[in-house]
C-alpha cells in the first residue's frame, strides 16, 4: 500500500503543474498560520465592522505606492502620537504640557481632514484644557481649537477620569468654530473674505494647508508645519494618556483602504484562513457524505440503495443558486449554515459516481473471497472497498474546494454572507454596493477577486497534477 | 511461396522508464494458405509486432525499422498514406483483441462489416452491402444481425462479426490477436472451427498471435515462440509441440495442464523481463535451467539444429555457427 | 416497450422532484415563520399608515381604535392570515404548479401592475438574451477549440488551453463583469455601466435594438469568458476519452481515413455527452445569470429573483423558484430524449 503511494507521488509530482500547485498551497497555508496567530479571532466583530476603529484612516485612499507612477504627489497619510510632552513648563495656574508635531509637507494636493484625538485624562481640580495651534512655513501661526475636557457631574468625586475607555476624538474637519477661527484669518492675513460655511464646506484642513488666491481657489503650501498640542492641567496630579494628531492623507498602506476607511490589507489577509477553511472544510465533509453513501447503497443495495440513488437524484434536479440564495437568505446568515447548505447540495454528484464504481467492484473476486472467509459488511465496505476508490474521492475533494470558495463567494457577493468574518467576497459586496466601480476603485475591487482566483486555481492545479494518478488511461499518453 | 517476410523488424517505445524494445529483430515469413501462430506471455511482445506489421504506430515510438516485405513492397518505409490505401485491409487485415469493444456502438454491424468496401473499394452502398451480408452469413451469423448494434450481440457473435469484417475485402493475411481470450470455452471452440474451416474453404494465411500454445497448436501450421520481443524458437508446429528445442518453449509445454497422465504442470521459475532493461547476454537466461557461462555474455545467434527450425540458444551452436 | 416505459418514469420522476421543491419552499417560509412575519410587518404598515391618516379625522380615540380594529381584521384575512400558514401557503403553492401565479405582493412590472406573470413574461426576454446567446457563442467556440485540440494532445494548444480552463473554472463570473465594467465601462467608456437600455430609450425601433445589442456586449462577454474555459476543456476530455477507446484504433486499422474516423467514430460517438453538457449548461444558466444581472443591473428573472427574496415577497419568490425548477426540469428531460435519440446503448 505504501509502495503504491510512493510510486502515485512520484507519478503527481513528475508534472509541473503539481510542483506549482503544492507551492501556491504551501504560501496559503503559511499565510492563513499567520493570520490566525496573530489576529483575534473575533477581529469581525470587533474590528472590521467597527466604524469607529477605522476612523482615523483616509477613505477611499488608494495604495500609497501608487505615489511613484503619479505625477502628481498625494498626500501621504501621517499620524503623530505621543504620551509624553515634549516640553513642560509651569504657569500661574498649574502645569503646561506641550506636544510638538513637525510635518514637512510636500504633496500637490492638501490633505483629506485633520483629527485630534486624546485618551485617559485625569484631573483632580479643574477641568484639563486641551488647545491646539499651527505654525504654517509661511511663518503664520493660528490658533485652531480650544477644548475643556467636561467638568464632574454632580455626584462625582475626584480624582475625575475621562475618555478611558473610549478616547476622544475631536475632528477639525467639520467643526465649525475652526470655521469661524479660519474665516477670521483669511480675511486678516489675506485679506479674503470667506464665509465659515464655505470654509466648512471647502473643508477646513484645505484652509489650513494652503494659500488663498482668491476667495474660491486654494493653491497647497508646502513646507514645514508644526502643531502645538497644548495640554494645561491644574493639579500636580492631573494626567493625560495618549495625544494623537492625525494629517488624513489621500492613499495609505499596501492595498488602500475602503470608503469606511478601512485597511484593505489587513481585510485581505484575514481571508485566506477563511477561504481556506470554508473550501477544505465544506468538500472534506462533502465528499466523505458523498462517497459514503455512494459505498454504502452501491455495495448494500436494495432498498437502502434506491432511497440513496432517489435523494441523490432529487437534490440534482434542483437549480442551485435560487435554492441557495432563498435558503441562506432565510435561514440566517452564519458560516456554518452556508457550510451546510453546501454539504447539502454537493453531496449526490460524488455519490452516483462512487456508487457505479462500487457496482464494478462488488463483483470482484477479492470481495467474493473476503465475503467466503466471513467478514461482515462494514468490514468489506471499509477495508477492501474504501482503499479502491480512495484515490479517486481524494482527488474529487482537491478539485470540489475551489467550488465551494466560489459558491461562498457568489453568496456573500449578493449580500448573504456571514456579516462577523470578512471574507474576501464581502469586501467585494461592499465595494459593490457602494458605487466603487463606478468611480473606478481599483485597488478595493481588484484584488479580493485575484486572490478568490489564485486561490482556486491552486487547488485546480493541484487536481491537475492528480489526474494522471488518479485516471490511469492518461497516463498512457507519453 | 512467401508472402509476406518480416526481416530484422525494430519497433521501440519511449516511455517514462526509459526506451521499451517491444519488437527487437524478429524475422518471420508467412507463406500463402498458412497459418502461423506467435506464442508468448503476455508483454513479450506479440500485439506490438502485430501493429508493426500493419504500421500502426503509436505517439510514442522511438524506432521503428527493419522491413516488412509484402507484394514487393517495404511497408517500413512506405508512406502512411499509401499503408492506409493500399496495404490496410485489402492486403492484411486484423481481428483485435477484445472483441468487446472494437465496434462503434452508435452504428449498426452490418454497416461497419460494409465499410472498408465503401471506402477502399469505393462500392456503392447496396452492393458493398450484399458482400458484406454474404460475408456474415459465411461467419455462421444470422440475417438479422446486420441490422443491430453492438451491444445487442453476446460476445461471440461480436466476435463473428469482427471476423466477417477482417475477410470482407479478401486480404491476403489476416491478423488474428487473441481472438478467443475474451470468450468462454464454448464459444472459444465455436470461433475456432469458424476460422479452421475459413483457412481450408478461403486458403487464407494467419497470423495467430495468443498466450496460449496448445491453442496455437490447434490452427497453425507453423509455430513462432516470442520472448522479450523475440522469437526464440519458430518450426513447423508438430515437431515444436513435440521436441521443443528452446528451454523456453520446454517450460511453456510443461505449464500446460494435461485431461490425462499424473504429470503436474510446471511453472516457470523467475519474473517476466523487463523490456526496458533486459537481461544482458540471452533474455532467458535468468530463468533457464540448462544456463551456461556464454548465456550470461551474449545473445544466442539464431541456430538451425534441423531443416525449417531456427532456434535461438546457445545449447545447439556454437560461437562460429 | 422499454424505451417509453423509461421515458415516462423519468417524467414522473422530475414532476416529482418539481412539486416537492415548491412545496419545499413553502414549508420552509411557513415553518420558520417568515411568511407570517412578513404579512404581519405589512399589516402593521398598512395599520400605521391608516392610524395617521384617521387620527386626522375621527377625534374619539375609542373609535379611532374601533376602526383601525375592524380595519385590521380585513386586513389580515386578505393576507391570509387569519388561517395559519400550513392552511394558506398550500393553497398557494398549488395555484401556482398550474401556473397560476397570483399578485406579487411588493414588486411591480415596468408599467406598474402586479401580476406576477406579467413581472415574469417582460423579465424572461432579457434573461434569455443574455442566456442564449452567451451559451450558443461558447459552445461553439468550446467545440471548435475542444475538439482541435483534442486531436492534438500534449501539443502548446493542449498545454495552454488547460491552464487557460482552469483559469476559467477558477473565476468567479460576477468579478469579471466587474472587472469588464471597470476597464470597458470606467476607463474606456466604450461600454455602458448596465442597465438594458440608456434612459430615455431611443425611439426608433432599429436604434432602440442597437442599443439594447449595446448594452448587452459586457454581460454576453462576462458569461463566456467565465465558462469557455470550461467547455473546451470539456470537449475536449470527452473527445479524448472518445478517441482513446479500442474502436477507433480499431477503424484506423481498417485503413479508413482519418477524416471519416474524426467524424464518424469520434465526433459522433463524442456527441451525445456533449449535447448534454450544451443543454445542461443552457438549463443552469438560467438560474446561474442571478449573478451577472445583479452586476449589470440587467432587469432579467435572476435579478427579479434576488429582489424578490431581498423584500421576502414571498408569492414571487414561490413563483420564480418554481419556473427555475420547472426550466430546469424540462431540459433535463430533454436530454434524455436526446440521449436516447443519438445513443443506441441507452434504449435498453
Amino acid at each position: 500500500m505504501s509502495k503504491s503511494f510512493k510510486e502515485a507521488f512520484q507519478e503527481f509530482w513528475r508534472l509541473n503543474v503539481s510542483k506549482v500547485g503544492v507551492a501556491f498551497l504551501t504560501i496559503l497555508v503559511i499565510l492563513s498560520i499567520y493570520v490566525i496567530a496573530t489576529y483575534p479571532l473575533d477581529f469581525g466583530v470587533r474590528y472590521w465592522n467597527n466604524p469607529a476603529y477605522w476612523a482615523d484612516y483616509p477613505k477611499s485612499a488608494p495604495p500609497s505606492w501608487i505615489n511613484y507612477f503619479s505625477h502628481e504627489k498625494i498626500p501621504e497619510h501621517h499620524v503623530f502620537s505621543s504620551d509624553k510632552p515634549s516640553n513642560a513648563s509651569i504657569t500661574e495656574s498649574g502645569k503646561r504640557l506641550i506636544y510638538l508635531f513637525k510635518l514637512d509637507f510636500q504633496a500637490d494636493r492638501t490633505p483629506t481632514f485633520l483629527s485630534l484625538t486624546i485618551k485617559n485624562v485625569t484631573y483632580y481640580d479643574k477641568p484639563v484644557m486641551i488647545r491646539l495651534n499651527v505654525t504654517r512655513p509661511d511663518g503664520k501661526n493660528i490658533e485652531l481649537y480650544g477644548y475643556t475636557v467636561p467638568a464632574p457631574y454632580g455626584d462625582e468625586s475626584p480624582p475625575y477620569r475621562r475618555f478611558y475607555d473610549q478616547p476622544k476624538r475631536i475632528s477639525l474637519t467639520g467643526d465649525m468654530s475652526v470655521a469661524s477661527t479660519l474665516a477670521r484669518f483669511l480675511l486678516r492675513e489675506y485679506n479674503v473674505t470667506v464665509k465659515p460655511s464655505e470654509v466648512n464646506s471647502i473643508g477646513q484642513h484645505t484652509v489650513i494647508f494652503s494659500v488663498p488666491e482668491n476667495n474660491t481657489r486654494f493653491n497647497v503650501l508646502k513646507g514645514d508645519y508644526i502643531f502645538y498640542i497644548m495640554v494645561d492641567t491644574y493639579d500636580q496630579r492631573d494626567s493625560i494618556g495618549e495625544v494623537k494628531l492625525v494629517v488624513g492623507g489621500d492613499v495609505y498602506g499596501f492595498m488602500g483602504t475602503d470608503s469606511l476607511g478601512r485597511d484593505l490589507s489587513v481585510g485581505l489577509l484575514f481571508g485566506f484562513p477563511i477561504a481556506l477553511f470554508i473550501g477544505i472544510v465544506t468538500s472534506t465533509i462533502t465528499t466523505l457524505l458523498g462517497a459514503g453513501l455512494g459505498i454504502v447503497g452501491g455495495y448494500i443495495g436494495g432498498k437502502l440503495d434506491e432511497v440513496i440513488q432517489r435523494t441523490a437524484d432529487f437534490v440534482n434536479n434542483i437549480p442551485l443558486l435560487p435554492l441557495l440564495i432563498f435558503l441562506a437568505f432565510i435561514l440566517g446568515q452564519n458560516i456554518w449554515i452556508i457550510v451546510l447548505l453546501l454539504v447539502v447540495f454537493g453531496w449526490p454528484t460524488l455519490t452516483i459516481i462512487v456508487r457505479s464504481m462500487v457496482l464494478q467492484l462488488k463483483s470482484g473476486q477479492f470481495i467474493e473471497a473476503a465475503i467466503a472467509i466471513g467478514a461482515p459488511r462494514w468490514w468489506i465496505m471499509f477495508r477492501h472497498i474504501f482503499p479502491q476508490v480512495a484515490p479517486f474521492v481524494f482527488a474529487q475533494l482537491i478539485f470540489f474546494t475551489p467550488t465551494f470558495i466560489l459558491l461562498e463567494a457568489a453568496l456573500s457577493f449578493l449580500g448573504l454572507g456571514d456579516p462577523t468574518m470578512p471574507t474576501w467576497g464581502q469586501i467585494l459586496e461592499y465595494g459593490f454596493r457602494s458605487g466603487g466601480i463606478y468611480v473606478g476603485l481599483w485597488w478595493w475591487i481588484i484584488p479580493p477577486g485575484l486572490l478568490i482566483i489564485w486561490t482556486a486555481i491552486t487547488f485546480v492545479l493541484v487536481a491537475l497534477g492528480m489526474e494522471p494518478v488518479v485516471n490511469p488511461r492518461l497516463r498512457r499518453m507519453k | 511461396m512467401v508472402l509476406l517476410e518480416l526481416n530484422h523488424l525494430r519497433l521501440y517505445y519511449k516511455t517514462v522508464r526509459g526506451i521499451v524494445r517491444a519488437v527487437d529483430d524478429v524475422d518471420l515469413n508467412v507463406e500463402s494458405g498458412e497459418a502461423v501462430g506467435v506464442v508468448g506471455e503476455s508483454g513479450c511482445g506479440k500485439t506490438s509486432m502485430a501493429n508493426a506489421i500493419i504500421k500502426m504506430l503509436p505517439s510514442n515510438v522511438a524506432l521503428y525499422d527493419g522491413r516488412i516485405i509484402l507484394d514487393g513492397l517495404n511497408i517500413v518505409d512506405l508512406p502512411e498514406d499509401e499503408v492506409r490505401r493500399k496495404v490496410r485491409w485489402r492486403q492484411i487485415s486484423i481481428v483485435f483483441q477484445g472483441a468487446m469493444n472494437v465496434l462503434n456502438p452508435v452504428i449498426r454491424v452490418g454497416h461497419q462489416v460494409a465499410e472498408p468496401l465503401i471506402i477502399h473499394a469505393e462500392m456503392d452502398r447496396d452492393e458493398a452491402y450484399k458482400i458484406a451480408r454474404e460475408r456474415m452469413k459465411l461467419v455462421g451469423l444470422h440475417e438479422e444481425v446486420f441490422n443491430r448494434y453492438p451491444h445487442e450481440l453476446s460476445g461471440g457473435m461480436k466476435q463473428r462479426v469482427v471476423i466477417a469484417m477482417a475477410l470482407v475485402m479478401n486480404p491476403k493475411i489476416v491478423i488474428l490477436d487473441e481472438p478467443t481470450s475474451a470468450l468462454d470455452v464454448s464459444i472459444q471452440a465455436q470461433i475456432m472451427n469458424l476460422l479452421k474451416k475459413l483457412k481450408r474453404e478461403l486458403n487464407i494465411s494467419m497470423i495467430f498471435i495468443t498466450h496460449d500454445i496448445a491453442l496455437a497448436s490447434d490452427i497453425s501450421d507453423k509455430i513462432a515462440v516470442m520472448y522479450a520481443g523475440q522469437i526464440v524458437e519458430i518450426g513447423a508446429a508438430e515437431q515444436v509441440l513435440l521436441s521443443p528445442k528452446h528451454p523456453y518453449t520446454q517450460k511453456l509445454l510443461k505449464a500446460t495442464p494435461r485431461l490425462s497422465g499424473e504429470e503436474k504442470p510446471e511453472f516457470i521459475p523467475g519474473t517476466p523481463p523487463d523490456l526496458v532493461n533486459p537481461p544482458n547476454g540471452c533474455r532467458f537466461h535468468p530463468r533457464c535451467s540448462y544456463v551456461m557461462d556464454v548465456c550470461r555474455e551474449r545473445g544466442p545467434g539464431r541456430f538451425e539444429p534441423e531443416k525449417g527450425r531456427r532456434v535461438m540458444c546457445w545449447l545447439y551452436g556454437g560461437e562460429n555457427e | 416497450m422499454g424505451l417509453t416505459r423509461t421515458l415516462s418514469m423519468r417524467a414522473l420522476t422530475l414532476f416529482a422532484v418539481l412539486i416537492l421543491v415548491v412545496f419545499f419552499i413553502v414549508i420552509i417560509l411557513g415553518a420558520t415563520g417568515t411568511s407570517d412575519k412578513i404579512l404581519q410587518a405589512m399589516v402593521n404598515e398598512e395599520v400605521m399608515m391608516l392610524r395617521q391618516f384617521l387620527a386626522k379625522t375621527i377625534k374619539d380615540p375609542q373609535e379611532l381604535e374601533k376602526v383601525i380594529d375592524v380595519r385590521r381584521h380585513e386586513l389580515m384575512e386578505f393576507y391570509g392570515l387569519t388561517k395559519p400558514w400550513y392552511v394558506r401557503l398550500p393553497d398557494m403553492a398549488w395555484r401556482v404548479l398550474t401556473l397560476d401565479l397570483g399578485k406579487a405582493r411588493t414588486l411591480k412590472t415596468f408599467a406598474g401592475g402586479n401580476k406576477v406573470s406579467d413581472i415574469v413574461i417582460e423579465r424572461l426576454a432579457n434573461t434569455l438574451i443574455l442566456v442564449t446567446s452567451a451559451t450558443v457563442i461558447s459552445a461553439i467556440i468550446g467545440l471548435v477549440l475542444g475538439v482541435r485540440i483534442a486531436t492534438r494532445v500534449g501539443g502548446i494548444l493542449d498545454r495552454i488551453s488547460s491552464y487557460l480552463s482552469a483559469i476559467s473554472y477558477a473565476i468567479p463570473t460576477w468579478w469579471i463583469g466587474i472587472i469588464l465594467i471597470l476597464v470597458f465601462a470606467f476607463l474606456l467608456r466604450i461600454f455602458p455601466f448596465g442597465g438594458l437600455y440608456s434612459t430615455p430609450p431611443p425611439s426608433d425601433f432599429y436604434m432602440r435594438l442597437l442599443d439594447i445589442l449595446w448594452h448587452a456586449v459586457l454581460p454576453v462577454a462576462t458569461l463566456v469568458i467565465a465558462s469557455v474555459g470550461v467547455w473546451i476543456y470539456t470537449t475536449r476530455t470527452i473527445v479524448l476519452n472518445t478517441a482513446q477507446e479500442d474502436f477507433v484504433n480499431a477503424a484506423r486499422a481498417k485503413g479508413l481515413p482519418e477524416e471519416l474516423v474524426r467524424r464518424r467514430y469520434i465526433m459522433r460517438v463524442a456527441a451525445p455527452p456533449i449535447l448534454t453538457n450544451v443543454i445542461l449548461g443552457l438549463a443552469t444558466s438560467i438560474s446561474g445569470a442571478i449573478l451577472t444581472e445583479t452586476v449589470f443591473n440587467w432587469p432579467g428573472l435572476g435579478r427579479l429573483f434576488y429582489d424578490a427574496v431581498l423584500v421576502m415577497d414571498e408569492v414571487v419568490v414561490i413563483a420564480l423558484t418554481y419556473i427555475f425548477t420547472l426550466v430546469y426540469v424540462v431540459a433535463r428531460f430533454l436530454l434524455e430524449v436526446l440521449y436516447v435519440i443519438l445513443d443506441p446503448r441507452v434504449r435498453y
